[in-house]
């Protein structure tokens, strides 16, 4: 082993004439190391990563400023439906486009998306009188409650992270989106017809299932598109939102702007904390071929 | 001694605290052992064979044999139970025995002094590990000595309990003079080699361990098909039991290695010697170990060994009885080459070995370094009160003063049960096991 200039050996079967507190001063804690795997982060970069959170919290946005002009009556809800049908195509030859480098759809995946798209619809449509009685006998205060800790929920574990070439579907993912859809349920309860029952959830299951998937591909597309896209929508919501609350668009408002200036500010500040320790201790990673 | 983990479980904790007392009741001391009961009636006093009286604690144990951490539940148990013994210096065993770090906590109250002895290596980062180092960097605040049972597990144990102090002249943090390295030992007897030589023209693989993700079977289910199609004289024996044997089991079938790899299922610990004994080379490939007692049974009983270089383990043996490999595929197939060749060759002779491995490893040497220890932690001051609560302060800025609070509930607690139970009403212990005695009546 390795042997030290006044006579200690770090090791265990030969005793040392040293006491057994002696601390060699060289090779004591030697081969710790600090940090190793440290990549820095730097602003912008993180700022843009940052979008996809943004874009998240206007689709929320968005989606209760339509519920609430639903409600109100503002808004028909044939048009909404015309909205949702129209934008589903719209997206959906946006994804083709966008995932034309690797193209995983044939003909047989292209008709499987179809045929669920069309059992979807019809389903909805079928299931919306009994949706819109679901909470007939809760009162409305639990209804706001309950809708606003689902949405906190889902915006939560949304799946955030940037373009993978295989888009792993992760549990928290799919959480979020039952907590979704589960919070557009429950606030299309308190409609009052049948029609813009199956307005509201048509448009919720196409923003909270169907965009995420569209916005991972968006990742792909040059920077000025993602943030032009990103500002695109924020203003969307922001637009909406404003005639039904001032006070709420101004909150949405400053959150959108902390979640995407100032928390990546907080983390590259934040990351002179960081201290990882690593050393001879650690459970070793096994490398198979 | 106070520990979680005593007989009747097996492991490599108990049997140190067993073999460690044996030892210290030869050199004339008196030793006794607090541990928590095992169902059904193993509670109460009991002896084991050199003069070990066990005082099992009524407390219910969780998961592996550890029991729930609480801070006041064992105080009146250890109050009387150390009082009536006229115990001088208690010694914890194991960083997850929460019976030995509550007994760190109360041993002041009644002038005892303290050791700790950490036996495994943690990790900082999970969140397991972060709350196990916090709780027991609290408990070393105040400790006067810890025993660390390998270099590495020294360094590991400074760094997790966070055992620096102010140097003298408050320039820098130095380590605590008070963290010794003593190592394990085993009984040589107990692995005494084969006596007719095995056959040279197999060569036997050896592994026992139990089958889990921590001790590498992944790497043993990789190599073994290419060590078995690269050498055709070398089988495999392989004892244990845990969740990778499915994993092996597969692997054999696909590569048809049913008569080349031999399973044996758990192996129970009297019957480990024997088995070992049927092959030359002992295969280990744990990705952690803080100081592989197994690996040292092998070497014992005359098998060379190859295991991955993790931990404590290079400083165990000198390299002629063992050939390191890091914990990657290749590097343990060149590794595993090279000892079949050096056993092929006849350069390695088990008794030898085993001459070599009694001589290294002794349990009588542990003790007595172990009495070095505790001769200068009873020679040195025991803290007052005030300084300890001084020093608990320092751990931080929440968890500073909650275990300060602690310390002090602990304290009005132990005045409460002074006046509850006063100590003259104590039934104290006249007579122990003493070994002339006994002999003298029996003669």
């Amino acid at each position: 082993m390795s042997s030290e200039a006044d006579g200690w050996n770090k090791v265990l079967w030969e005793r040392q004439p040293f006491p057994d507190n002696y601390i060699h001063p060289h090779s004591f804690l030697s081969s710790l190391r600090r940090n190793p795997n440290f990549k820095p982060y730097t602003y912008w970069p993180l700022v843009l990563l940052c979008c996809a959170i943004t874009q998240h919290l206007a689709t929320i946005f968005t989606f209760l400023a339509v519920f609430v002009r639903l409600k109100e009556r503002w808004l028909d809800a044939r048009v909404l439906l015309w909205v949702s049908i129209v934008s589903f195509f719209g997206g959906y030859a946006m994804y083709e486009i966008l995932s034309y480098s690797n193209p995983v759809r044939d003909a047989f995946t292209r008709s499987n998306t179809i045929k669920s798209s069309l059992l979807v619809f019809l389903a909805l449509m079928g299931l919306s009188p009994v949706l819109r009685t679901l909470t007939a006998a809760t009162s409305s205060d639990s209804i706001w409650a309950l809708s606003a800790c689902l949405f906190f929920l889902n915006a939560l574990l949304a799946d955030y992270s940037s373009m993978k070439p295989v888009r792993q579907e992760r549990l928290t993912s799919v959480l979020s989106m039952n907590a979704a859809i589960s919070s557009s349920v429950v606030l299309a309860s308190r409609l009052p017809d049948d029609l813009a029952v199956f307005a509201l959830v048509l448009f919720a299951v196409q923003l909270f299932a169907l965009f995420p998937i569209l916005r991972h591909q968006l990742q792909v597309t040059p920077q000025v598109a993602q943030i032009l896209f990103t500002l695109t929508l924020c203003v969307l919501s922001f637009a909406l939102t404003l005639p039904l609350s001032v006070s709420v668009a101004y909150i949405y408002a400053g959150i959108s702007i902390t979640v995407t200036f100032v928390a990546p500010g907080v983390l590259v500040w934040a990351q002179k904390y960081k201290n990882e320790i690593r050393g001879p201790w650690d459970v070793a990673v096994p490398r198979l071929n | 001694m106070i520990s979680d983990f005593f007989h009747p479980n097996v492991g490599g904790v108990e049997n140190h605290i067993f073999m460690l007392s044996a030892n210290l009741i030869r050199r004339g001391h008196k030793v006794i052992v607090i541990t928590h009961s095992h169902p059904p009636d193993r509670v109460g006093v009991r002896w084991l064979l050199p003069g070990l009286k066990v005082y099992y604690i009524p407390f219910p144990a969780i998961a592996s044999s550890a029991t729930l951490p609480n801070y006041f539940t064992f105080l009146p148990y250890f109050r009387v139970i150390i009082a009536r013994e006229h115990i001088h210096l208690i010694h914890a065993h194991a960083s997850l025995s929460s019976l030995g770090q509550e007994a760190i906590l109360h041993a002041h109250h009644l002038g005892v002094r303290t050791v700790f002895t950490d036996h495994s290596l943690f990790g900082f980062e999970d969140a397991a590990s972060i709350l196990t180092n916090k709780l027991l960097a609290a408990a070393l605040k105040n400790v006067d000595a810890v025993i660390c049972v390998s270099h590495t597990g020294r360094e590991n144990t400074v760094l997790r309990g966070q055992l620096f102090e102010m140097s003298e002249d408050s320039s820098a943090l130095v380590v605590r003079p008070n963290v010794y390295v003593i190592p394990n030992a085993l009984v040589a007897e107990q692995f005494t080699p084969a006596t007719k030589p095995v056959s040279s023209e197999t060569i036997y693989i050896v592994v026992l361990s139990r089958l889990a993700y921590r001790k590498g079977i992944d790497l043993l289910v990789a190599t073994a098909p290419r060590i078995c199609s690269a050498f055709p004289n070398v089988n495999f024996i392989v004892g244990g039991d845990g969740p990778k044997l499915n994993d092996l089991l597969q692997v054999r079938e696909r590569h048809l290695l049913q008569d080349r790899i031999e399973l044996l299922g758990p192996v129970r610990h009297r019957d480990v010697r024997d088995v070992l004994v049927r092959g030359s080379i002992f295969l280990n490939t744990s990705l952690t170990e803080s100081f592989g007692i197994a690996i040292l049974e092998a070497a014992c009983a005359g098998l060379y060994v190859v295991s991955t270089r993790v931990g404590g383990v290079p400083e165990i043996l000198p390299h002629d009885m063992i050939s390191f490999a890091k914990p990657e595929e290749d590097d343990l197939i060149r590794a595993l080459s090279e000892a079949v060749a050096i056993v092929s060759k006849g350069q390695h002779d088990p008794l030898e070995a085993h001459q070599k491995v009694k001589n290294f490893y002794n349990w009588g040497e542990v003790a007595e370094r172990t009495e070095i220890v505790y001769d200068a932690v009873v020679k040195s001051e025991q803290k007052d009160l005030w300084t300890r609560m001084q020093r608990t302060m320092e751990l931080g800025p929440f968890a500073g003063p909650i275990y300060t609070i602690i310390l002090v509930v602990d304290c009005l607690f132990f005045l409460f049960l002074e006046w509850l139970m006063p100590r003259h009403d104590l039934d104290f212990v006249q007579m122990h096991w003493e070994h002339h005695n006994f002999r003298h009546v029996v003669q």
